[in-house]
């Protein structure tokens, strides 16, 4: 198959490349040295204003419209984004403390001696243990749970379809401080609603948030409830872009329910479940907010999390070179967790 | 989890490329403009006192015409970092109400101006809120007003479960606690922190109270003290013998609720605590004492509240000393407590008609009673280390083991 005219120069090489398993394709590469070659079409002849030119500069008269509407843009990442990401690097290596707030400059650079003492620190080594905790366990249910309810939504309700859509949605658009009032309410072990339930029962309720066993199970089932409904919309989206003809396929060839959502909606939902999957795990490696309203990171630490532990040592003790330290060590995690789930969810329907 | 580790570190980093800024371009001029010219003082305050500083200042206009004070008020829960931002960015105001724990941070920073003791005297403050504010022989702050713990003990509850008299003693106490838990009302005896966010301010009173100090003359923390270890033993009975909740308490914890239901029918706390019971409690008002806490080895408390400095980069310094003056002086003193019900650091301000007639007498004896947390630059650190300890001791800690453990995490704070 060739590519159609109307691509341009750069595109048609790489669809002819992939849309043809000919040997003329390859051919054709090897023949140009690996470089592209540029089939005359009709567009590549002459740019926009006439000139028989391909290539220009990048900086021309011609591009300046384009550089100027992105200035804001621009010059709001470099001042508050690349700026402050740089600086953290550079403060990560130094002993920035209290002192220095006043006098930047007079931080030592100190090498890796943060990070040396970060993985020598057993507060972070359990605050790693605790995030992982958190992200093991919260990712997996956020994602079953999202991909269950958008399912039942999808196929198995029909009446109150939207009343449920919101009611999943909702905890995702509520304020955390009013998100933990009512779970401290739910959890309280006096007057909680848990524990009203059980002593009508007979049971003795636990203190969730008190006990060092239960404190991150808690967290983890307030997070799922918090952030499901996030991954349920946008399976949602993913499921109503599976093609009927290929389920009603499946149904002519005698699949069951349960045979169809493991053969079709599964397989054909992995780009979806790939974008959710990697969302999920940053925002969960990421924990803050829950620990942070909720515990404070107790008891005994048993819910302290990289970032509460993060907040704690820069904006509590202004220890802000340490603290540089551990957003880096995080930034590094996030981009392996990421990269390997990449490669262990790519999507192989194609 | 919106906030992601980048932008909390592009926060940290914000700071630093304001203070790099504009570092650069402020300080080093001494344009002071005198009292008398006409001019605008920024006065940051906190709390209750940010919302009514502008009303009392209104009365210092009447003898400075010239001086236009601008109060700005900040919440005491992100007044900490702002402070430091702003120090940080040159963009401190010409003084401000500093919480009595924070002075040795900044004397760090270098942000506080020394205070004139010619004009401010420490004999007419009480003393444990005047050394609060006193490093190296130097002055950095003027206490503005105080505050203390005291005992709340429902005397209903006392009388039912058959306890007679006050509790004077740590022994009374306990022995007040033992008959509260005997009541089928009763959930805890006492509301004793387990640990978690400001602990320390409940078992450094039993410290003191066992002859204890935080450090001694040369600043060297005495945390493995045997008195230290005395203080821990007693904070450790009520959670041995199940008397007061053995986890830290949820944040946001507040006892009044329990105290008003009979659930939880003791408890130490500030001043305010009455105000608070009379809003939310009016039921049991008249049901419950205040008592000066209990004495160990001999009395002793903390002391908090806030003192009033003036920044080392104001060029209003003499205005600021004459608002300070003002705000410091016995009448004004009386004067607030009426609108603020802050507790006069002035000492001479107890004997003028508003405090007379009000029933603070306890506070007083409290208050003479209280030894100063001395100025130290990461306080906020050790105190943090108290926090855990506690949490550690109630979970059945050895107190002389846990002792010796703060003492080394104290000593490596304190350089």
């Amino acid at each position: 198959m060739r590519a159609p005219t109307t691509s341009t120069p750069t595109t048609t090489p790489t669809t002819s490349a992939s849309a043809s398993s000919s040997s003329s394709a390859s051919a054709e590469r090897a023949a140009s040295g690996g470089k592209a070659p540029a089939p005359r079409t009709p567009a590549s002849d002459r740019s926009a204003d006439g000139t028989p030119k391909l290539r220009r500069d990048r900086l021309s008269r011609h591009n300046l419209a384009g550089w100027l509407y992105s200035t804001p843009f621009l010059a709001f990442f470099l001042t508050f984004m690349a700026f402050p990401i740089a600086a953290t690097l550079l403060m990560s290596f130094t002993d920035f403390g209290l002192r220095n707030v006043t006098n930047p400059m007079d931080a030592e650079f100190i090498g890796l001696e943060n990070y040396t003492k970060l993985f020598q620190d057993e507060l972070f080594l359990k605050a790693l243990f605790n995030t992982a905790y958190f992200v093991v366990l919260g990712v997996p249910l956020t994602i079953g749970s999202g991909l269950f309810a958008a399912v039942l939504l999808n196929s198995g309700i029909e009446r109150f379809r939207t009343f449920f859509r919101v009611g999943f949605y909702a905890p995702v658009v509520t304020a955390i401080v009013a998100v933990a009032v009512v779970w401290k309410f739910v959890l309280d072990p006096s007057e909680g609603l848990i524990a009203g339930l059980a002593r009508e029962l007979g049971f003795t309720a636990p203190d969730f948030l008190g006990s060092e066993a239960l404190a991150m199970p808690s967290l983890i089932v307030m997070a799922v409830w918090r952030n499901m409904g996030t991954a349920m919309v946008l399976f949602l989206a993913g499921l109503q872009a599976i093609p009927t003809e290929v389920r009603e396929a499946a149904r002519v060839d005698g699949a069951g329910a349960f045979q169809e959502f493991r053969k079709i909606t599964v397989p054909l939902l992995t780009p979806t479940m790939l974008y959710v999957a990697v969302m999920t795990t940053i925002g969960f490696l990421n924990v803050f907010e829950e620990p942070f309203v909720m515990t404070d990171g107790g008891p005994s630490d048993s819910t302290l999390t990289v970032s509460l532990y993060m907040y704690r040592e820069g904006f509590d003790f202004f220890h802000m070179g340490y603290a540089s330290s551990m957003a880096y060590t995080l930034f590094v995690i996030i981009l392996a967790v990421t990269l390997l789930q990449l490669r262990l969810l790519k999507d192989r329907t194609k | 989890m919106s906030r992601t580790a980048m932008s909390r570190t592009t926060l940290t980093a914000t700071a630093l490329v304001l203070s790099l800024g504009l570092t650069a371009c402020g300080g080093g001029d001494e344009k002071q403009v005198s009292a008398d010219a006409k001019q605008t003082l920024t006065v940051w305050a906190m709390g209750e006192e940010g919302n009514r500083v502008a009303e009392i200042a209104k009365t210092f206009n009447k003898e400075h015409p010239g001086i236009t004070v601008k109060v700005t008020p900040v919440g005491w829960d992100v007044a900490h970092q702002k402070l430091v931002s702003a120090a940080a960015a040159d963009q401190l105001p010409d003084m401000a109400q500093l919480g009595s724990t924070w002075v040795g941070e900044f004397i760090e920073l270098g942000a506080l101006e020394p205070v004139d003791t010619e004009v401010f005297e420490e004999k007419d403050f009480f003393p444990a809120a005047w050394q609060g504010n006193e490093k190296d022989g130097e002055v950095y702050g003027v206490p503005w007003y105080v505050d203390t713990r005291v005992l709340y003990y429902r005397t209903d509850l006392a009388k039912k479960a058959g306890v007679q008299g006050e509790p004077k003693t740590w022994a009374d106490q306990l022995k007040l606690a033992e008959g509260y838990k005997k009541l089928d009302s009763t959930k805890w005896a006492f509301s004793l922190p387990a640990g978690g966010d400001g602990a320390w301010q409940n078992w450094l009173p039993y410290l003191f109270q066992a002859g204890g100090t935080l450090v001694d003359k040369d600043g060297r923390p005495t945390l493995d003290s045997p008195e230290s270890v005395k203080a821990l033993t007693e904070y450790a009975k009520y959670f041995d013998k199940g008397l007061a909740r053995g986890t830290r308490p949820t944040p946001g914890y507040d006892v009044i609720k329990d105290f008003g239901a009979d659930k939880v029918p003791m408890f130490a706390s500030g001043p305010w605590m009455v105000q608070n019971i009379e809003d939310q409690v009016p039921k049991v008002a008249d049901q419950y004492e205040t008592v000066p806490l209990p004495s160990g080895a001999k009395q002793g408390n903390i002391i908090g509240g806030a003192s009033l400095v003036t920044f080392a980069g104001s060029e209003h310094k003499a205005a600021a000393q004459e608002f300070t003056k003002f705000l410091t002086d016995a009448k004004t003193q009386a004067k607030w407590y009426e609108m603020a019900k802050s507790l006069p650091a002035n000492q001479n301000a107890w004997n003028e008609p508003q405090l007379k007639k009000a029933d603070v007498e306890d506070f007083k004896a409290s208050l003479d009673a209280a030894q100063a947390i001395p100025p130290i630059a990461k306080w906020e650190e050790i105190a943090h280390q108290i926090d855990l300890t506690l949490e550690k001791l109630a979970k059945g800690g050895d107190p002389a083991k846990l002792a010796a453990e703060l003492q080394k995490n104290a000593e490596s704070l304190v350089s």
